[in-house]
């Protein structure tokens, strides 16, 4: 307990210096940006701001793009309410009762509680992580690769289960996501591998490039073709402070779902979406009038919305502890701290303390900054949905390219950056989720390292990966996860739980 | 019959990306499970693709599914041309050319542009970038080498 005080007290030492403060606030701003403005989601706004992060110290850098993707949760929940447009996925549920209350004249309240939640939300999650941090690490440094190799079995098997849509599908994409991985100069023996003969991609393909093709471009396409409508705005927004009472009948929504969405965050794999619609079936099965959820039920909006934070809060486990990201957002954060000369995974904690206790704490500050630049300044978001995307689209790809560019100063990136914009916005058109091919992609490399050193290791024998335990264990709940997702019945019933 | 035109499409390009694996990944050395060569990953996980492709495009003759979508031309030729044409001009050219040329290039994907803004526009965006990337954050990026030399 005392080492918990003493090393919050480190993080929150790291975390107030002003630089970092400034970081911390710029990322939440920009998160709240992109999260409110529909059409940029923070893959490709982290992916495009990670250029400018080359030159920081590093943990200014991962502050500012932590808040980013904690940022853009808070944000997603305004373009949720007042237009009906979830600005990210997390804020889908958050549209079926936050919209229903702003029609009702109650905007405002709708847009307070979903901060209040998501910050208190925040807070217990914070303290969730702080505390988990170190026995997690511990037991990771017992992993060996057999133990690492089933645990990002499991994580992408979980991916492909989470995804909307079909699971055959998303086994397809996971798996050209490690097929692409294998792309380029072979570590071990220094041969070239599936090259296509072309000397821009003996160095494998860039991560960056890769995300920004086909989450920047592709988004930028996909709007294109489905031109919004936005007249939403001029909702009248109201009071913004939710009643006592109000505050009351929230109390328990908010635990809840936080509770639900620290979980559920921790799973490898993504399960951060499931936590706000896992939290809006619970409240609607606890309430006493089921019938009011769909209607502007404010319990409809507390649940999910601290669900949704809890779990962008707590998904910072698995990469810090273990050094696997869960989502794509985290697997762009495994780069960015690649870049500064830090390998994600157990050592981050004994190696650079300041950087890990004051990405912690920076979480905190980062969420109380979230609820000023929230909720008095409400305003100036609502009057940003109006900037005209013909605007926004053109300088969304000069941002890409400049980014792209800088990554390391090829121009043939750029150009290979459009060709997997091109690749994205197939897979959109022949129905593919491309969010498990990122994961897959990012997870490759560390994946065929462990897989070959457990298998050195074991002389050869495949039987080393059931026989170990922990590493039986993972393996087990992976093939029973996907045969549950599998199985139609089961199937038909997380269809129902995702549209709803 | 094909029921699932969509699914097709898609087992179909699952199918050809495991066949230009497989033969991209013929020359790689497998090695033995003891001591797993380069070649063994690429190899399975061709096969994998191959596979899910070849259920898919089954799947699509017994199951009714989606149609295929019809594809844009203007927005991805104009976007992702302006992006081909960055990457072409950036190293000889530098940002002054190559930020407004993309920014307009880009602008002509969506019907609504006007001119006189989108010109203007193109103009203070690459200012903009220009302070921002190459003197705020100094990175690299050529401005104009046949001006000022980088």
């Amino acid at each position: 307990m005392g080492d918990l005080f003493a090393n919050l007290g480190l993080g929150f030492s790291t975390a107030v210096s002003l630089e970092n403060l400034a970081f911390c606030f710029l990322g939440c701003l920009v998160g709240t940006l992109v999260g409110v403005l529909p059409g940029v989601g923070p893959i490709a706004t982290i992916a495009m701001l990670l250029p400018l992060t080359f030159n920081l110290d590093p943990t200014g850098a991962l502050i500012m793009l932590a808040g980013i993707y904690y940022g853009a949760q808070y944000g997603g929940s305004t373009g949720a309410i007042l237009l009906h447009i979830p600005g990210e996925v997390t804020s889908v549920v958050t549209t079926l009762d936050g919209h229903q209350m702003a029609r009702n004249g109650q905007a405002g309240i709708a847009l307070g509680i979903a901060a209040l939640g998501s910050f208190a939300a925040g807070t217990m999650a914070t303290i969730v992580v702080a505390v988990l941090a170190v026995p997690l690490t511990r037991l990771a440094l017992l992993f060996g690769a057999a133990e690492y190799f089933a645990l990002m079995v499991l994580g992408l098997t979980l991916a492909v289960v989470l995804v909307r849509g079909s699971v055959l599908k998303a086994l397809s994409v996971t798996i050209v996501g490690l097929l692409l991985s294998t792309v380029g100069t072979d570590l071990e023996t220094g041969e070239e591998r599936l090259t296509l003969g072309l000397s821009a991609l003996t160095g494998g393909i860039h991560f960056v490039v890769l995300a920004m093709g086909i989450f920047g471009l592709a988004e930028v396409l996909r709007n294109l073709e489905n031109p919004e409508h936005r007249d939403a705005v001029k909702a009248h927004i109201g009071r913004l402070l939710p009643s006592l009472d109000d505050l009351k009948r929230c109390i328990g929504p908010i635990l809840r779902g936080t509770g639900l969405g620290a979980a559920l965050g921790i799973l490898p794999g993504n399960g951060a979406v499931l936590g706000p619609f896992a939290s809006y079936s619970l409240e609607k099965k606890l309430a006493r009038d089921p019938s009011r959820f769909g209607r502007g039920a404010i319990e409809g909006v507390a649940g999910p919305e601290s669900a949704n934070n809890a779990g962008a809060q707590t998904a910072f486990i698995p990469l810090l502890t273990l050094g696997i990201p869960p989502n794509a957002v985290m697997a762009l954060m495994v780069g960015a701290m690649t870049i500064h000369g830090i390998i994600p995974g157990p050592l981050v904690m004994t190696k650079s303390p300041t950087l890990f206790w004051g990405m912690i704490a920076s979480m905190w500050i980062g969420n109380l900054m979230l609820l000023i630049i929230n909720l008095p300044l409400i305003g100036l978001w609502v009057r940003l949905l109006r900037v005209p995307y013909r605007l926004m689209f053109p300088s969304i790809l000069l941002f890409c390219c400049i980014g792209i560019y800088s990554t390391n100063n090829e121009a043939s990136n750029v150009i290979m950056m459009a060709i997997f914009g091109l690749v994205g916005y197939g897979l959109q058109k022949f129905g593919f989720e491309p969010a498990p091919l990122l994961l897959g992609f990012i997870l490759g490399g560390l994946l065929e390292e462990k897989l070959r050193q457990a298998l050195i290791l074991s002389r050869g024998s495949f039987w080393t990966f059931v026989q170990r335990p922990v590493s039986g264990g993972l393996l087990l709940l992976a093939v029973v996860v996907f045969i549950l997702a599998v199985l139609p019945a089961i199937r038909e019933s997380r269809k129902k739980a995702l549209i709803e | 019959m094909i029921k699932a035109p969509q699914d097709a499409a898609g087992g179909g390009l699952l199918i050809a990306l495991g066949l230009v694996g497989v033969w991209e990944g013929a020359a790689l050395a497998s090695g033995s499970l003891g001591h797993v060569g380069p070649g063994l990953l690429p190899l399975a996980l061709s096969v994998l693709s191959g596979m899910c492709g070849l259920i898919l495009f089954a799947g699509a003759f017994r199951t009714k599914g989606s149609k295929l979508d019809r594809w844009s031309l203007r927005g991805p030729a104009c976007v992702l041309g302006a992006a081909i044409a960055f990457g072409l001009a950036i190293k000889p050219l530098g940002l002054v050319i190559a930020g407004p040329m993309a920014v307009v290039l880009a602008a002509l994907a969506d019907r609504e542009t006007r001119w006189t803004e989108t010109l203007i526009f193109a103009v203070v965006m690459t200012v903009f970038c220009v302070g921002l990337f190459r003197y705020g954050l100094s990175l690299p990026i050529p401005i104009a080498p046949w001006l000022i030399g980088s």
